[in-house]
Parts: structure tokens; C-alpha cells; sequence
């Protein structure tokens, strides 16, 4: 039986006799073309915070300067008991810059004091005011709008998804999420995602009890989907083709990734153990997979990542600079996650190549409830890595009791002459597309952020790609 | 073009039981053989099954999740339970936010009281269910500050839907607001007992002190909704009709139900119809299709979901999955929902299940996950979608990790070998006679439903599989090493291949 077997597969055209990495994507031309027409040698990395964070308490005013945010800010944000304001002490060594708009001196949550020694070292975009016009109050609407990048939209894939349908195609796996299903800024049907929990655990099932014949059903199985590809039609069957041949070519590349990096960093693996939360280990799994992509595994072309962190629907407890609170343990986790990975990432030389983009559905509301927030509106984004030009942009939105909406909420505008005027997310996500995905201009218009129409005050009309963060 | 009255041919017959049920079971397949039936005639057969709630039994989400999976593997009543499913996916509601398994089981029968009756009744029903009060937050709905929560989901994802099918907008923001009001005041008799035990059943009932009548609050005016869509003209439509307290979420209800589209047609009918065609038939339905099963079915009057699902069924757009291989660019196939692909499987394959008492629902497999998990990792976990949106269908169904698990899932079922329950014994479906590799190859892709639906590339591959790349010319199915390992691992590769995860 085994000679027999050995010669089919040396027969198969499908298996590389010896190998599991078939010729479907080694020297694959226009792999290298995408490569070089789009992100080049770089990360792309979205990190998602779930919930709405509460954008107040996260780049809080310290002091008015020429405006009256703090005044503002002290008479939404409690102190006391159940309060959660955030004292001028407690947010001075945390100062990053002052408010364009107003002069206000601008600081971080004390939570964030990590992410604060990345701002100092110029490797931190604070973005503020971020969000969209006649915006949403629901989780489900407004995580819609800043998945697909068209809010009110109907689109169904994600802007991510469109960027990556643009330049990629068939079996490769240009993106991943840290998730089981596919991220929502990535879905899209032209090119495969990589969607895996933890790069360990992802292994072809085969049947333990006749291991024998693995060889055979993998050339089986491969033979299959190769064949719905080769059929070329329908799409949803060329589609299942992809994508199984690129789930299990994952399989075979991807689980020692794992083994890898602990291997060869073992005291950055064991950083990322002690810091134990499930930010610290999602990024772990995304500086194990570019580990990879650096050191040339073949099949792990991983270029695009999406990490979630939920818990920040802060209705109730949300805290103030207290350790206890739960908003402190939030900012807390994700900042010192960010900061390993940075470090991680800078010690492999790589940090360069990386950037990191970190946003939230939706702020919340600017009067404090019992003590939490409710739903809110625009908040802050960031943007790290080692080619981010740091600083802060963007303006504070304004908090005054006369400028909020019925419900207590700030107001989008993107009026030129206003002071407090919003930036639009969209802005952002283009100006990464442009500068750090090498997208051209007019394309992102027309493939991936579409220009709202309506009154320019109100709506997104005019685009600014150009925002400075990335060079 | 067909209607009601063309004949089905067998491979057309297999193809409804196909798409109303579960898969293929040994009965299914002699029907299909024997059947001289029209389409209608056929149809009309299988709508007349009764719709029967699963038995819950046991104190926890997951042995009400395992109830509902046992019911779907073994029930009669199939085309009600494709229906349950549908149904579960339009009035998304889950136990991550319900956190009462009662409240999920006893959404779980209303769901099954309607499946194929009156759409506007239901509706109505489903304002007051309090899983769904729960979980949209109508008990949070206090005429201080009116929760807009499930008055946009009703709008937008229970019936009209944000824009009419030419993508105009169906209502706006202040619409939303008034009917916010209307919603006003609802509560339900929540179980006295804590724990979360099955069949308790809870009440909604009317508070009125939490009710937003217009004396309480006369600056926000009268309730009046639709000036600028709808149909109604620069009027509106107000509540009034019934008077105001409880009867207002009833005539909100039937103020939707005579709302029109941009084209002036029933917004209502022409969206459910839609979604029923993505449904049962395939996604991008035409809207010409839309208003003739809607039209055939009086669908905007009556509102009867069977006869507008015999409209679908017996309709041309019902019949262009079951496209034979080989396929052109105008082949159109759809996405099985993982609850498809686990309980289809089983059925066809005369699986019998049982839940373990101590591990749960589970197959004798490879691994050692539960049916429940299998799902989960599928991406469908049975009363708890993702969200309210519930499941992204089609090519979303499908990515490295979901598709991972449906390979898990087909190795676990081709390792399920023994002689017990729970686990899978091809002699009863398979003549185990056969020994021509290709006859082999044809009676288990009969068996999955893929007779006609394999490329003749893929077709080679599985026979090369079974005759280790054309060294052997037969095999003798009854030898053990050759039944535990090819046949089932031909049985593995077959619920892994591309083919069978479509329709």
C-alpha cells in the first residue's frame, strides 16, 4: 500500500511531492505586484475597543486656555463618590498637547500612562473628535458605519474589504483576524481572510484513528478545491475553492508560528503572559504571525490584522483615575498591550513597518449618569507605530451644556470656521489608505469612501486624506 | 417557465426536500424516485406539516439549545422547522442579553406558533413577547425618556426595512421617536423563581403610570407618524384610531402594514417576500419575482405566510439552484447555514442522536465537541446571534475559521464509528455490495444530495481517493479495515468538498 500511495502522489499535480506547500502561491507573480503597488513591506493593524469609550475620560481637557472646557468638563464629570472626573492632578502626567481649537491643555487618562511614554517618544497620533454625520446612538448601527466606512450606507462589505478587493485575488490570505468570524472591516468575497483564535490551534482535522492515509486525503482534499477553483464559476464556488486551499495551506504554516516565537522570543512570549489580559494576548498572536511574515515562512503573508477589546459600555461603574475603576483597568490593559507589542515589534526590527489604528463605535455621553455614561457621539482615534508622525490633531469637541444636542450628546460638524469642527473618521481611514497603504486618491473616493452629498457644515463633503499623521 | 402545475422531475423533487427540509433521508430519496406530482400538488403536501415546538427539557441554555438540535434531527415536520430558523434570523434575539434560558424557550414557541401563519399577527405577537421586550429594551421604556431600542428594529429589521426596495427611505427619525412613545409602558410578570428553569412562563402587561399619553406630556403633540412617507399622505398616520394606552402598539402595527413603498406598493409584503426568496431560493432575488409570488399570493392582504411561501416554492426562481454541474457564469447556488449543513448531514446519514447526560449532545466522533459547539464555531449558535441583525448569510458564512469547523465537523461524523448511538453506520444508507469505485462514489454523493452537483475533476478525485490513485479496480466494502478507513474517509472528504457547502 505504501509504494502504491508514494507513487500517486508523486503522479498528483496538486501535491509538491515532499512538501505541503503546493505551487498554488510560491512565486506567485502578482502576489509581489500587490505587494509593491500597495502596503509594500508593512502592518496594517486595527484594534478595535467595543462598546463606545468614552472619549471624555479618555483625552480629557486639563485646564480652559482660552476656551471654558474644563469648566465644562467639571460641571458633567463628578467627583466624589460614584464620580469620575479626572482632576487636573490627576491628568498632568499625562499631558500630551494643548487643543487647537481652544488652547486647552489636553491629557490622558491615568490609565493610559503607557500609552503616554509612546506619545513622548513622537510614536502617537491622538486624532480627536472623531466620528460621522446624523450619527448613531445604536451599537449595531454605529459599528456598522465604521466597519463598512459608509455610514447610512447599505454596503455590505467592509472598507478594508474593498481596499483589499482591489489588490488582492484568490487563495492568498493578505489579512487576519483575531477572531473567529471574518472582522467586519475586511469582509469582501475576491480575496481569503485568515480568521484564527490562536495560531496554535489552527491544525487540519484528521482522523486520529487512520493516520495513514493523511497524505492521500490531503491530496484529496486539495484536489477538490482546487477543482472549484480551476471551474471559475460561480463565483460563491470559486469562493469555498479559495478559501478551503487557503485554510489549508494556513494549517500547515501557521500553527508553528506558534512554536517559533516562543522558541526564539521566549522572554517577549513570557511579556505578554504577564500581562495577561486578551488585548496583550491577540496582539501576541498578530507579532507571532509577522514574526513569521519577517523571517519568510512561506504561506504566512499576513500583512493586515484586526484585534477587538470589548467592555467598554460603561452604563454603570465606569470610575474615574482609580485603579479599581473600570474604565482605569480598560485603558490600563490596552495601553500597556500596545506598548509591548511596540516594544516587541521594535526589538525585531519591525516597528517601522507597523501601524496600529485604534478606534471605538461610539464616545459617550458628556453628562455622567448615576456612575457611568450613556451612548454618546465623536471621540478620539489613535494611531501608533515607528513611521507615526506624532502629535495631536484634531479638535476637542465642544462640551458646553448650549452646544449639545437634547439627548446631552456633542455635535458632528465639519463647518471650516468652527473651532470645535469634527474630524471625520473617514478622513483618517483615508489618509492611512493614501500615505500608508499606497492607495491612489481618486480610488479611495471611488472603491472605498464614497463622499456623502447634503449641506458641507453638516455632512462629509470634502475630503482631507491628507492629515499629517502618517508622512 | 413553469407554475404550479409542471410536473417535477425526481431531481426537482430533490430538489424541494432539499431546500424545505434537511438534507436528504433514505425516505426522501424513494420519494423523489416515485413522485409523478406537480409542483403545487407536491408542495402543498409538505406545507401542510404542523409546526411543533421542541420538548425543552432540562434547567440549562445549553440542554434547551441540545432540545431544540434533538427536534430538528429527528422531527417530521421539517419545512416548519426551516421556517422556526428563518423566522429566529428575522427577530433576532439572544440569551447573551435575555440571560433567561425560560424567556428564549418561550420565544422559541411563539416562533412556531407563526411560522407559516398570519405575518401581521405575528408581529403583533412579537410586541409583547418578553424575550424580545427584554432584549430591545421595551421593558426600559419609560415615557421620561422614550427608548427608541425596538421601534427602529421593528421598522428597520422586522418589517418595513430602513429603505424600500428601489432604496428610498422608508420612514425617518422622528417616525421613530413617535412610535418610541407608543411603546411606552410595557412590562412583563418576570418568574418569581431566580434560576433559570424551563417552563415558567412570563406575562407582558400595561403600566400606564409609565405610559406616555399626550395629556402627560402635551409638548410633544400628538402622535402621528409617516408625513413624508408611506403613502399617507402630508397627514400622517396618528394612533388615535383606537385611542391611546395599550391598544397603540397594535394600531402602530396595522398603520405599518398599509405602508407603501416609492412605487406605491405595500412595503411590508414586497420586503418579506424578498427576504423568503433570498431564503428559500437564492440571494438578489429579481423585484419582478418579488411582486408576482407577493401578487399570486395576495400576500399584502392576507398576510399569510404559507400561501406565500407555495407562491415561492412553486415559482421558476425557486428551481435555479438545483442547476446541474457542470456550471456557467450564470449559475447561481447559495450558502448552506451551518444548521443546514450539521443537521442535513445527520439526516441524510441516518445518524441517531441522544444527548448524553454527562457530556452533553454530542457525536461519537474524531473530537470531542458538542453538536452545540460544532455550531458555535460555525458561526451559528442556536438562540444567540451575533446580534440583532442576526446571522450575515451567503458568502459570510465562509471564512478560514467557520470553514475550518465544518471540516472538523466532516471528519468528526466520518469517525464516528461503532455500532451505538450518536454515531455513524453507513450500511444503513449505503449497499455495502458495491464494489465499482465510480458506483460507490455515485451512491454516497446520492446520499449527501450532490448526485448531479460534482464536477467530473472532482468526482475523479474522490474515486481516486477510494482506489488509492486507480491502483485498485474494486473494493470489498464489507473487508474492516477497508470499510473503517476508505468508506469513511470517503465519507469525511465528500462533506468536506466545496459542493457541499452550497445548496
Amino acid at each position: 500500500m505504501a509504494i502504491t500511495r508514494r507513487q500517486f502522489l508523486k503522479r498528483s499535480s496538486a501535491a509538491a511531492a515532499g512538501g505541503f506547500f503546493g505551487p498554488t502561491l510560491l512565486g506567485n507573480g502578482w502576489m509581489h505586484q500587490a505587494l509593491a503597488d500597495t502596503i509594500g513591506d508593512r502592518y496594517f493593524v486595527l484594534l478595535f475597543l467595543d462598546g463606545g469609550n468614552d472619549g471624555l475620560n479618555t483625552v480629557s481637557p486639563i485646564d480652559n486656555g482660552g476656551g471654558l472646557l474644563r469648566t465644562a468638563y467639571d460641571g458633567w464629570r463628578n467627583t466624589g463618590v460614584g464620580g469620575i472626573n479626572l482632576s487636573p492632578g490627576e491628568l498632568s502626567p499625562q499631558a500630551i498637547a494643548a487643543d487647537p481649537g481652544t488652547g486647552a491643555q489636553l491629557g490622558l487618562h491615568p490609565g493610559l500612562a503607557d500609552l503616554k511614554t509612546l506619545y513622548d517618544l513622537g510614536k502617537v497620533a491622538v486624532i480627536q473628535g472623531c466620528g460621522y454625520p446624523d450619527f448613531s446612538l445604536s451599537h449595531d448601527d454605529s459599528r456598522r458605519a465604521w466597519r463598512t466606512g459608509s455610514p447610512g450606507g447599505t454596503s455590505s462589505t467592509g472598507w478594508m474589504g474593498r481596499y483589499l478587493a482591489a489588490n488582492y485575488v484568490g487563495t492568498d490570505i493578505p489579512a487576519a483576524g483575531i477572531s473567529n468570524g471574518v472582522p467586519g472591516e475586511f469582509v469582501q468575497s475576491a480575496t481569503s481572510v485568515l480568521t484564527v483564535r490562536r495560531v496554535r490551534d489552527f491544525r487540519f482535522p484528521y482522523d486520529n484513528s487512520f493516520r495513514s492515509d493523511i497524505d492521500l486525503k490531503r491530496t484529496i482534499f486539495n484536489d477538490l478545491h482546487e477543482s472549484a477553483r480551476a471551474g471559475g464559476q460561480p463565483s460563491v464556488l470559486t469562493h469555498i475553492g479559495n478559501a478551503g486551499t487557503a485554510t489549508l495551506l494556513s494549517t500547515e504554516a501557521y500553527p508553528a508560528l506558534h512554536d517559533t516565537y516562543q522558541l526564539e522570543r521566549p522572554t517577549w512570549d513570557q511579556a505578554y503572559s504577564d500581562n495577561s489580559s486578551s488585548t496583550s494576548n491577540d496582539l501576541r498572536e498578530v507579532a507571532k504571525i509577522i514574526y513569521g511574515v519577517e523571517s519568510g515562512v512561506p504561506n504566512v503573508n499576513a500583512r493586515f490584522f484586526q484585534v477587538r477589546n470589548g467592555g467598554y459600555d460603561t452604563h454603570s461603574d465606569q470610575g474615574g483615575a482609580n485603579p479599581d475603576g473600570s474604565h482605569f483597568n480598560l485603558h490600563n490593559e490596552v495601553g500597556s498591550a500596545l506598548k509591548l507589542f511596540y516594544d516587541d515589534l521594535a526589538d525585531m526590527g519591525a516597528i517601522d513597518k507597523v501601524c496600529v489604528m485604534v478606534f471605538s463605535e461610539f464616545s459617550r455621553r458628556i453628562p455622567q449618569n448615576d456612575n457611568g455614561t450613556d451612548h454618546g457621539s465623536q471621540g478620539p482615534m489613535f494611531v501608533i507605530g515607528g513611521n507615526v508622525v506624532g502629535g495631536t490633531y484634531g479638535n476637542h469637541p465642544n462640551i458646553e451644556e448650549s452646544a449639545l444636542d437634547r439627548s446631552g450628546n456633542t455635535v458632528y460638524s465639519q463647518d471650516g470656521v468652527d473651532s470645535f469642527r469634527s474630524t471625520d473618521f473617514r478622513d483618517v481611514y483615508g489618509t492611512a489608505l493614501k500615505h500608508w497603504l499606497n492607495m491612489p486618491h481618486g480610488q479611495i473616493l471611488t472603491d472605498v469612501l464614497p463622499l456623502d452629498s447634503g449641506d458641507p457644515a453638516e455632512w462629509w463633503t470634502t475630503e482631507n486624506f491628507d492629515m499629517g499623521f502618517l508622512p | 417557465m413553469g407554475d404550479a402545475n409542471t410536473l417535477l422531475t425526481p431531481a426537482e423533487t430533490r430538489h424541494v426536500l432539499k431546500r424545505t427540509g434537511f438534507g436528504l433521508s433514505k425516505r426522501d430519496r424513494r420519494t423523489a424516485e416515485r413522485n409523478r406530482k406537480s409542483r403545487g400538488a407536491f408542495v402543498d403536501k409538505l406545507l401542510r406539516a404542523k409546526p411543533k415546538s421542541p420538548r425543552f427539557k432540562g434547567d440549562s441554555f445549553s440542554n434547551a439549545q441540545d432540545a431544540w438540535l434533538i427536534h430538528l434531527s429527528k422531527t417530521k415536520a421539517v419545512l416548519p422547522e426551516k421556517l422556526v430558523l428563518f423566522w429566529h434570523d428575522h427577530f433576532s434575539t439572544g440569551i447573551d442579553v435575555v440571560a433567561r434560558t425560560g424567556l428564549m424557550t418561550q420565544q422559541n414557541e411563539l416562533l412556531h406558533t407563526f411560522a407559516k401563519g398570519n405575518f401581521k399577527e405575528f408581529v403583533r405577537a412579537m410586541n409583547r413577547n418578553p424575550a424580545m421586550m427584554e432584549f430591545l429594551d421595551t421593558v426600559r421604556n419609560r415615557k421620561e425618556n422614550p427608548n427608541e431600542n425596538y421601534p427602529r428594529e421593528l421598522c428597520e429589521l422586522f418589517t418595513l426595512g430602513v429603505k424600500d426596495l428601489l432604496g428610498q427611505p422608508n420612514y425617518t427619525q422622528d417616525d421613530i421617536v413617535q412610535i418610541a412613545r407608543a411603546f411606552t409602558g410595557w412590562r412583563y410578570s418576570a418568574p418569581e423563581r431566580r434560576d433559570e428553569r424551563l417552563y415558567e412562563r412570563s406575562e407582558p402587561f400595561f403600566e400606564e403610570s409609565r405610559h406616555d399619553f399626550a395629556a402627560n406630556y402635551p409638548e410633544r403633540g400628538p402622535k402621528t407618524i409617516f408625513t413624508t412617507t408611506g403613502g399617507f399622505g402630508p397627514g400622517g398616520a396618528a394612533f388615535d384610531a383606537d385611542g391611546e394606552g395599550p391598544s397603540e402598539i397594535d394600531t402602530v402595527i396595522d398603520i405599518l402594514f398599509a405602508h407603501r413603498d416609492s412605487e406605491g406598493m405595500n412595503t411590508i409584503a414586497r420586503r418579506t417576500a424578498y427576504r423568503l426568496l433570498e431564503y428559500f431560493a437564492h440571494p438578489n432575488p429579481d423585484l419582478a419575482v418579488v411582486d408576482e409570488v407577493v401578487a399570486t399570493s395576495n400576500f399584502d392582504t392576507t398576510w399569510n405566510i404559507k400561501t406565500l411561501l407555495r407562491a415561492i416554492l412553486t415559482h421558476d426562481a425557486f428551481y435555479v439552484t438545483a442547476a446541474p454541474a457542470p456550471f456557467n457564469a450564470s449559475t447561481i447556488k447559495s450558502v448552506k447555514w451551518p444548521i443546514d449543513l450539521v443537521i442535513g448531514t445527520i439526516r441524510a446519514l441516518g445518524m441517531k442522536l441522544k444527548v448524553d447526560r454527562e457530556r452533553g449532545l454530542r457525536i461519537e466522533g474524531g473530537g470531542r465537541a458538542r453538536l452545540r459547539s460544532h455550531l458555535e464555531e460555525m458561526g451559528q449558535e442556536l438562540m444567540n446571534p451575533p446580534s440583532v441583525f442576526g446571522w450575515d448569510w451567503e458568502v459570510a458564512w465562509l471564512s478560514s475559521a467557520t470553514l475550518l469547523a465544518r471540516f472538523v465537523f466532516a471528519r468528526d461524523v466520518g469517525a464516528a464509528r461503532g455500532r451505538g448511538r450518536n454515531t455513524f453506520i453507513p450500511k444503513k444508507v449505503l449497499n455495502l455490495r458495491l464494489t465499482d469505485p465510480d458506483a460507490i462514489v455515485d451512491a454516497v454523493l446520492a446520499i449527501l444530495g450532490l448526485s448531479d452537483q460534482l464536477s467530473a475533476a472532482e468526482h475523479a478525485a474522490l474515486v481516486d481517493y477510494l482506489t488509492d490513485g486507480g491502483t485498485l479496480t474494486s473494493l470489498d466494502l464489507k473487508d474492516e479495515d477497508t470499510h473503517d478507513e476508505r468508506l469513511h474517509g470517503l465519507f469525511a472528504l465528500a462533506l468536506q468538498a466545496p459542493a457541499y457547502q452550497l445548496h
